[in-house]
């Protein structure tokens, strides 16, 4: 505790005053006077030195709490506790207690930095976490199809905008998040829920039709897996139920419904037209059977009967595997260069009949010159046949279909232009898709809905022309095609 | 017993041979080859039985059952359908609606035709 002048100084100021207090002389006063002022300046010596160490050593406690003080709890380090906790020698009166608490703040600081290092590593992992939200979002919000997803508790997780816009709500602003709430289809929310709290993790679909905001509706795919992790026992259990529920991917199959409905109509149309000759051969044949023509010239007209409506279902399976065949690429086009007016001549004279029963006027306006066409003869022959007889079925009786041929740049041109029942926007657009027919002129005539797309593919596929059509609702309908010119000949 | 058959159909060979084997058993039949030529000569004379077609230019088979049975003096004309149309018509809904007796699906049988129209007109009149 004392150092050793201070020791020494005391020590010489006990003996100085003991010698002046206990000598007894009195002879001799002054020299115990002395002494004993002598004494009394080495305690004060003594007590001045004790005095300067001790305001020396709270000064650098204070320095050291003032430097403690100002440490910053987030940013001290190993660097900074030494400097307050600086090593003390053994023999220093605070050498343990300081070393002590030096170890400790030492220990505080790796605790420190390993949360520092823990806390980096948690940012890194939430940027990325973040990252791939935002990624997968973004898919999820590019995809056209919309898709849904429920937790176990039947409320949505998520829904793409698709979603969205299909069952008209906003994700982040619905009052409820039940999906019974959100989704007004039972079907829907029937395949959903049951996939939901089925044992299997199995893929579920079915064909769903949902009505949409505006009010109309659209049909759908909808496929529904169950989320979670099935059979994946590695996983903590908190993990499984955060990512258990139903993701519903929705896919529209208004084309797929559409192509279905017009292949029905189209078996059908083809079964009528099949039926109606076939039903004339056989009441015919049942009439000759049961004797009911009794003389030569009723059997011979019944037999022409049967003869004709043969031919006519012949025509119909002929043309129904044109198109077949056409559209496999099977057929063998053989092409020429050939006078266009002449096969539209042929044309005229094979659809005359039929334009004469209903007092049609068929007038021909064809080019002077000579039109040459690389083409097939018979294939062209057949598309102009269709068109002639398509403007002849849907003009009315009395009315007048024209037939006009001329050159254009490149090559040649021919329409035809009837007085007929026209055509709507709508129909204009779609009359060369196959099976299409106009619905309000579908009972003026009989047809299949092949006539038109058989010649479209003829004149643009087979030939590089192309075909198109113009027409007034109620006024008539022009039909022009456009061929490649096939050159001059003299 | 002499009934007055009206056949319409647009199908010309279909309905001669009809009419022919109605005609050879003795009844009277006219023809129309579409409904509103059929409901012109229905107004004209008043048929014991109507047979039609259902796919007709100008006015169909339905337009004319439509027609006919909402008028009082045709509601109750018996009528029978001769149709190539296959799964679009259905015999229960065409009784149920318009009170069509038979579909009569083509081809048909002109001797099973004329074995239905006496067959329900005969048993109507056994009725009265």
């Amino acid at each position: 505790m004392l150092s050793a002048a201070t020791f020494v100084l005391a020590l010489g100021a006990v003996v100085a005053c003991a010698a002046g207090l206990l000598v007894d002389d009195a002879g001799h006063w002054p020299w115990r006077a002395g002494a004993v002022l002598v004494g009394l300046v080495l305690a004060g010596a003594a007590v001045a030195l004790l005095l300067s160490r001790f305001r020396r050593e709270r000064g650098a406690i204070r320095r050291h709490l003032d430097v403690v003080g100002r440490l910053d709890p987030w940013t001290f380090n190993r660097d900074d506790v030494e400097s307050v906790f600086p090593l003390l020698e053994t023999h220093h009166p605070l050498h343990e207690a300081a070393n002590r608490a030096r170890a400790r703040f030492l220990t505080l600081c790796e605790h420190l930095q390993d949360f520092e290092h823990a806390q980096a590593a948690l940012e890194v992992r939430c940027r990325r976490v973040t990252a791939e939200r935002d990624r997968i979002r973004a898919i999820l919000t590019a995809l056209e199809d919309p898709v849904l997803a429920i937790d176990q508790f039947d409320e949505l997780l998520l829904a793409n905008p698709s979603a969205e816009a299909l069952f008209g709500f906003d994700a982040e602003a619905v009052e409820s998040r039940a999906l019974a709430h959100l989704v007004r289809c039972q079907n829907l929310i029937e395949l959903l829920t049951t996939t939901s709290h089925r044992e299997v993790s199995q893929s579920r679909s079915d064909e769903i039709e949902i009505l949409r905001p505006g009010g109309e509706s659209g049909w759908y795919r909808v496929t529904a897996t169950k989320l979670g992790p099935e059979g994946d026992a590695a996983k903590p259990a908190d993990s499984a139920a955060a990512a258990s529920g139903v993701v519903a991917v929705f896919r529209d199959i208004a084309e797929k419904k559409v192509a279905q409905r017009r292949n029905a109509e189209f078996v059908s149309s083809v079964s009528h037209e099949m039926k109606t000759p076939l039903a004339g051969i056989k009441a015919y044949v049942e009439l000759l059977a049961d004797g009911e023509a009794e003389d030569q010239e009723t059997r011979d007209e019944f037999l022409h009967v049967i003869d004709s409506q043969a031919d006519r279902l012949q025509r119909l399976v002929e043309n129904l595997l044109n198109l077949a065949r056409m559209e496999a690429g099977v057929v063998k086009v053989d092409k020429k260069s050939r006078p266009l007016n002449e096969v539209l001549e042929e044309a005229m004279g094979v659809v005359r009949p039929a334009a004469e029963a209903k007092r049609i006027g068929l007038l021909a306006d064809l080019s002077p010159m000579y039109l040459g066409v690389l083409a097939d003869r018979d294939m062209l022959l057949q598309a102009a046949i269709n068109l002639l007889s398509n403007a002849i079925k849907y003009t009315p009786d009395g009315g007048r279909v024209t037939l006009r041929s001329r050159m254009v740049d490149g090559g040649v041109r021919f329409e035809v232009e009837d007085s007929g029942v026209g055509l709507s926007e709508e129909d204009a657009r779609r009359v060369f898709e196959k099976f299409y027919r106009v619905k309000k002129n579908k009972d003026m005539a009989p047809g299949t809905g092949l006539g038109l797309p058989l010649a479209k593919h003829i004149i643009e596929d087979v030939h590089g022309g192309s075909i198109s059509v113009e027409s007034m609702l109620g006024q008539g309908s022009t039909f022009a095609v456009t061929l490649p010119g096939s050159g001059q000949l003299s | 017993m002499t009934y007055r058959v009206l056949l319409c159909d647009d199908e010309i060979p279909i309905l001669r041979a009809a009419e022919f084997k109605i005609k050879k058993a003795g009844h009277e039949v006219r023809v129309a080859s579409d409904g509103e030529e059929a409901w012109e000569l229905i107004r004209e004379r008043m048929p014991d039985i109507l047979v039609t077609d259902c796919q007709m230019p100008r006015l169909d088979g339905l337009g004319l059952l439509r027609r006919l049975r909402e008028h009082d003096e045709t509601r109750h004309l018996p009528v029978l359908m001769l149709t190539a149309k296959g799964f679009e018509l259905s015999a229960a809904e065409l009784a149920e609606r318009y009170n069509v007796l038979e579909l009569i699906a083509k081809p048909f049988s002109p001797r099973y035709l004329l074995d239905t129209i006496t067959r329900v007109l005969d048993g109507q009149t056994v009725e009265t």
